[in-house]
């Protein structure tokens, strides 16, 4: 019993502020608060017409792609070298590749304005926003696919290569069918984490908007009940893509 | 067999190198640039240094409890809702999980902005507050502190937590927990000797995600901060930007990885001396 109100108590506290969001975003009030006002879809009609969000929704969406894409290219690469080291080499390239993670994003995208502006003299834009992306993604594309290649039989790689298969038949026609809702799911994780970002994208980005950044503009200025609109739509999408994820990739941790 | 190994790392140790470890190092050399009214200059210089040192050591300070704390309730938190989903919720557990992923995925900024609309002058907990006539006027205080901060801090990593905690207790056998209840242990007993110590990784890694993002982020307590809930993150940002004083940002920014690392350090060093093996 105190169980299931403590379970309860954190439900509420983990879910309950995403809840208020989607709640008011079909409220006519501007602001959050009760009463919420009746039920209305015009703050998604206003999203509908506005081209900044437009242009900032396409841009996301590129930007998750090319992620996602290149993410579990790299990701997936190093997740089968990683394999073929021996565990303590492995253990620690996977520690050195899972840094971008743990650090603050502020201090990574600061080194990364940095080298590009004034190391390199190139400006930023999205290729560069794609690229700290993929640096955020590739750790968990890696620990995704390793754990899916941990419990892959490779006998029937060799059996492939035994029956005249080059090693990159092997790899196309034995291995990669067997893997694959791995790394759709690990590509879906990437698009989910690329949409997410704010720092990363607000620092590299130079002109123009992600999403998270077109929110941030107004978040900054005024409370505007848009927010909750677009926020609904994102939530939406990066879940809808995680809980995907999560079913093709049957990975729990 | 390594040569291989090294031709399929390449590609992610790629972009590791150009848009990690070589920013990085580029970043460290500049803090040892000096900055004369907005040029910046290659030299060898401690001046960026020094200011880290004098100018922003309480703010560090101050940065670093709110990363503690944040660390220290998400690991708590994290572990109770952890061992509910392992032991206590039976056929539910992984509907627990799904609702830490949602939280996870709940969209950074987004989650931000919930706090700011439930904590406000004019938010939800003080109209229900005054509904309730438990106060007739509106608690400035619940926004723009420090507890604020640490609120929705803890809201946004609790998952990080959750995450690598449940994952360690899924390691623990039942067998193990059933032979020391046989062996009549008691259930402080059962946690604190046999549940904790197995999975002591997990609450580091629980500890280390979840104060590390606390203590590195500036956009919460830019938005819930105020004055008093400061963090040097924000600091960081403004010498980059308005400032143009790279030099300083660079040196505040390897400071403050600097401390986390003493901080995560002592942890790692208390939690081993709490959770070793002790005689009966």
């Amino acid at each position: 019993m105190i169980w299931r109100i403590v379970i309860v108590l954190f439900l509420l506290f983990m879910l309950g502020p995403i809840l208020l969001v989607v709640l008011f975003s079909f409220g006519s009030n501007a602001l959050i608060g009760f009463p919420m006002g009746s039920l209305t879809f015009a703050w998604y009609r206003e999203l509908l017409g506005d081209s900044g969000f437009f242009d900032a929704f396409q841009t996301s969406i590129v930007v998750a792609l090319a992620t996602a894409i290149l993410s579990t290219i790299t990701g997936t690469l190093a997740a089968m070298g990683l394999m073929r080291l021996t565990p303590r080499p492995a253990r620690t390239v996977l520690a050195a590749l899972s840094l971008p993670v743990l650090l603050p994003p502020l201090v990574v995208a600061i080194a990364i304005v940095v080298l590009f502006v004034r190391g390199l003299g190139v400006g930023l834009g999205l290729p560069v926003v794609i690229l700290g992306h993929v640096l955020v993604a590739q750790p968990f594309v890696i620990l995704i696919v390793m754990a899916r290649l941990a419990r892959f039989d490779t006998a029937s790689l060799d059996a492939a290569r035994d029956l005249g298969a080059t090693r990159w038949q092997a790899f196309r026609l034995v291995m990669l069918p067997q893997i694959a809702s791995a790394l759709v799911g690990a590509a879906l994780v990437s698009a989910a984490i690329s949409l997410d970002d704010f720092i990363i994208a607000s620092f590299t980005i130079g002109g123009g908007n992600t999403v998270s950044t077109f929110v941030w503009g107004k978040m900054r200025t005024t409370l505007d009940p848009s927010i909750n609109a677009i926020a609904t739509v994102l939530l939406v999408m990066t879940i809808g893509l995680s809980a995907l994820a999560l079913r093709l990739a049957r990975y729990r941790e | 067999m390594k040569r291989g190994a090294v031709a399929l790392l390449s590609p992610a140790g790629a972009v590791f190198a150009a848009v990690f470890a070589i920013p990085a190092v580029m970043l460290f050399v500049v803090s040892f640039w000096s900055v004369r009214s907005f040029k910046l200059s290659p030299d060898v210089s401690l001046a960026a240094w020094q200011r880290f040192f004098t100018e922003y050591w309480d703010l560090t300070l101050y940065t670093l409890l709110i990363g503690i704390s944040t660390g220290v309730l998400c690991t708590v938190l994290g572990f109770i809702f952890a061992y509910a989903a392992r032991f206590r919720a039976g056929r539910h557990g992984d509907l627990l999980m799904l609702a830490t992923l949602v939280t996870l995925f709940g969209g950074y900024l987004v989650k931000i902005y919930a706090w700011k609309s439930i904590l406000g002058a004019d938010g939800l907990l003080n109209q229900a507050l005054m509904l309730t006539g438990l106060t007739d006027a509106p608690l400035a205080f619940l926004i723009y502190s420090r507890s604020a901060v640490i609120i929705a801090l803890v809201h946004f990593l609790l998952p990080f937590a959750i995450l690598p905690i449940y994952a360690s207790l899924r390691n623990v056998s039942d067998i193990s927990l059933e032979a020391a209840r046989d062996l009549g242990a008691s259930t402080t007993q059962l946690l604190t000797r046999v549940i904790l110590p197995q999975i002591q990784a997990g609450l580091f890694s629980a500890f280390a995600f979840s104060f590390l993002l606390a203590a590195g982020d500036y956009v919460t307590p830019m938005l819930l901060g105020g004055t008093s809930g400061s963090m040097l993150g924000q600091f960081v940002l403004l010498e980059f930007s308005t400032r143009f004083n790279w030099p300083a940002g660079s040196a505040m920014s390897f400071g403050l990885l600097l401390a986390c690392f003493v901080v995560l350090g002592a942890a790692g060093y208390l939690m081993r001396m709490a959770l070793r093996p002790r005689p009966a």
